[in-house]
């Protein structure tokens, strides 16, 4: 094996039986928690803002498991938040308040926050208390994001924020943003000079403007930065470091199991319609599905197993997410092509078609969040030694 | 990964790369079986991954045999080692010697009423390297493991796309040398040689990926290599994906075998299998696609020898079931279990 198909190798990486318990546990309480959410509100799920329900993770210990207990967290592996976020997202129970906070912003802040910050955030990430929103897309910064223009200059009374984000999701409603901007004017090296900011929400000088979306929903925003003032120890990391840490931030971000869950919903609705009068031309089509979406489980489990253990799987967690999201985006079609009907507006049709109604709506936005293909696959032939 | 692990994997790749080169596999395609390659296999002990120590074997895992018939595959390696290494497994689970030289695998269960006294009568097709087999290995309906004589059967030759020999093979009151119980569900050959397959389009995939890096980053056209053309790139990242999930999932599979082996009923790895199976077999349409795009004509001629690969890419995505029939399999479950409960079969 040439070192180019080694860097892409996964390692199978089991879950230990111990964790069987934990995840039965999650399961029961998410059984009964989410009776109440209609199948439409469920097919939303890391989406969907519900403080509430994210105040019950909280309490029972589920959200900022892997953060220090000095700072209100459980010291759990990466594995145990694995399990538990594999049955919050397989029940399609709302996680939209906690999600960014639980996946990035604490494990972020746990690294590189200053003890302040550890002190006083990580408590209320535990706690499901917090929603975290990311200042990172630009309207000129979008795949390219080092090209951003956000700026902040030091001053006396702290740092001065200003510029624009754009298509942040939760940042009307959100507490805290960890934004990456400029601190440094650009060098040929675009990546010097950027720095991570927590920044509370509301702060005089930011304005939000949701932006409606093409589902009629307005989940993500216009941030507005107008000589906002920051505190100076609002610094994440070290100052010019920001790019380095917003790479290894998205490392949590691509490989987890919401890479083959945020669609579940529709995959078991879909199930359940066909399940009593299923044909053999059916079932090989859901059966394929269901083979690729247990062999990216394995995939997202090797990249957790390799965080486990140290190792950088930032090119495998590129293959996770941009094969995820193919197989995420297909499963729409695939419904339509086993099932015959027509998707619909939430309130209108059975379970199944207000589901596909919404999926069919938001299955565009998969490859465009978080990376998207054209960047991913960028990434990823650069493991293969193409460029 | 284990120590075993290692040292089979890095001597076998050394033992495959010298030996089986391109032009050794033509000559195979016309001369046939190549006895000295498989000496030199058999004395290192490979077909044996599965044995136990104290019977000459390695006491290795279904992990361990995965590095190998992967590389298998990676080679083309025109030998039916994978089929030893099954055969030495279940000749242990059957506490029965196995004799030397190699064993002919008969793919599918054989009816228990094809077996009158200690006597085979049957004919039986598509077995690999038929021709070239010392004895017949195969599982009745009654779950007994049967050793068959090579002795006066009658062959029919054929081969698969792969050029790879698939025979028929005619019994004609073939005495039955050994026999034994078998505690496996009858139609265990017929999964087991779906697994290795899965292992072996694995490693036949990895090869295709790396030959096509390798000739985009040396083959120039409007003055640069294709490897700078991102129209190139995004197809071998396309490729690498796809190769990763059947990777991940025959890996997956073998290890799943060494935890909850195959059985008549209850939780076992044939969930896995299926779905090894089904993963590699779809994924053959674009790795051999796209393998072949990116080279251009040259891909295309016998003596560039990426055939040597696809060929055998599309053999063995049929071969013991294809993409359709394992995963009507997965389809059967999931309807079965309902739509909540199909994810606590696939996490159990």
């Amino acid at each position: 094996m040439t070192a180019q198909t080694d860097a892409l190798r996964f390692e199978p990486y089991e879950l230990p039986q111990t964790l069987a318990s934990l995840r039965a546990e999650v399961r029961t309480f998410l059984r009964a928690e989410c009776t109440s959410f209609s199948a439409v509100h469920r097919s939303n799920s890391w989406d969907a803002y519900d403080a509430a329900f994210s105040r019950k993770l909280g309490e029972r210990g589920w959200l900022g498991m892997t953060l220090p207990k000095a700072y209100g967290g459980h010291e759990r592996g990466p594995l145990e938040r694995y399990v538990v976020v594999e049955e919050v997202l397989a029940a399609g129970a709302p996680s939209g308040f906690h999600w960014i906070a639980d996946r990035q912003s604490g494990p972020l802040l746990a690294r590189y926050g200053t003890e302040e910050q550890k002190r006083t955030i990580l408590p209320k990430i535990t706690a499901g208390e917090a929603c975290f929103c990311i200042g990172m897309s630009e309207p000129n910064s979008g795949s390219d994001l080092a090209s951003l223009r956000t700026r902040a200059e030091r001053s006396d009374d702290g740092w001065v924020v200003n510029g624009q984000k754009i298509w942040t999701s939760h940042a009307h409603q959100a507490n805290y943003m960890i934004a990456l901007v400029r601190t440094s004017p650009a060098t040929d090296n675009r990546h010097e000079g950027l720095s991570q900011f927590l920044i509370e929400l509301p702060t005089s000088g930011i304005t939000c403007r949701p932006i409606k979306d093409l589902t009629g929903r307005a989940q993500f925003n216009e941030v507005f930065f107008e000589d906002a003032v920051i505190p100076h120890d609002a610094l994440i990391g070290t100052e010019g470091a920001g790019w380095k840490q917003v790479v290894e931030e998205l490392a949590f971000e691509r490989s987890g199991p919401e890479r083959y869950l945020s669609c579940y919903v529709l995959l078991s609705s879909l199930i359940d319609v066909i399940k009593d009068d299923a044909s053999p031309a059916s079932l090989r089509k859901i059966g394929s599905q269901i083979a690729l979406l247990v062999a990216l489980r394995n995939m997202s489990l090797s990249v957790a197993g390799m965080l486990n253990d140290g190792k950088d799987p930032g090119l495998q967690a590129s293959v996770v997410k941009d094969v995820g999201c193919s197989f995420e985006q297909g499963l729409p079609e695939l419904a339509q092509e086993i099932v015959d009907l027509e998707p619909t507006l939430a309130g209108h049709g059975i379970d199944y078609q207000q589901v596909l109604g919404n999926l069919v709506q938001l299955a565009p936005s998969f490859s465009l969040r978080g990376g998207t293909p054209e960047i991913l696959r960028g990434i990823i032939a650069r493991g293969l030694g193409l460029r | 990964m284990s120590e075993l692990r290692n040292i089979l994997e890095e001597s076998v790749a050394r033992v495959f790369a010298e030996q089986v080169t391109n032009e050794f596999l033509s000559s195979v395609e016309e001369t046939g079986w190549p006895q000295e390659l498989w000496d030199t296999i058999s004395e290192l002990g490979i077909p044996q991954v599965l044995v136990d120590e104290t019977r000459g074997g390695m006491s290795g895992t279904w992990a361990d045999a995965y590095v190998v018939v992967r590389r298998c595959g990676y080679c083309c390696l025109p030998l039916p080692v994978p089929e030893a290494i099954l055969a030495g497994w279940l000749a242990e689970r059957a506490s029965i010697g196995l004799p030397a030289g190699a064993a002919g695998i008969l793919p599918h269960a054989v009816p228990a009423s094809n077996i009158s006294g200690d006597t085979l009568t049957a004919q039986i097709s598509r077995v690999p390297w038929g021709r070239d087999a010392d004895y017949f290995i195969g599982i009745t309906t009654a779950q007994e493991l049967v050793l068959v004589a090579r002795d006066g059967v009658d062959i029919t030759g054929e081969e698969n796309l792969g050029q790879d020999p698939r025979d028929t093979v005619t019994f004609n009151q073939t005495p039955v040398v050994q026999r034994a119980p078998i505690n496996l569900p009858a139609d265990s050959i017929r999964w087991l040689c779906a697994l290795l397959r899965s292992a072996q389009i694995a490693g036949a995939s990895s090869r295709c990926l790396e030959i096509g890096v390798q000739y985009v980053g040396e083959r120039e056209q409007f003055g640069r290599t294709l490897s700078r053309f991102q129209a190139i790139q995004h197809q071998l990242a396309v490729m690498a994906g796809s190769l990763a999930t059947v990777e991940a999932m025959a890996a997956s599979a073998f290890r799943t075998m060494d935890i909850h082996g195959i059985a008549t009923d209850g939780r076992d790895a044939k969930f896995e299998i299926a779905a090894a199976k089904c993963r590699a077999s779809d994924a053959v349409e674009p790795i051999t696609r796209i393998g072949h795009q990116v080279h251009g004509a040259i891909g295309f001629t016998y003596e560039y020898g990426l055939h040597f690969l696809t060929r055998r890419l599309w053999a063995w995505r049929a071969e013991f079931g294809g993409s359709g029939e394992w995963a009507e399999y997965l389809g059967h479950i999931a309807t079965q279990q309902g739509g909540d409960d199909i994810w606590g079969y696939i996490t159990n």
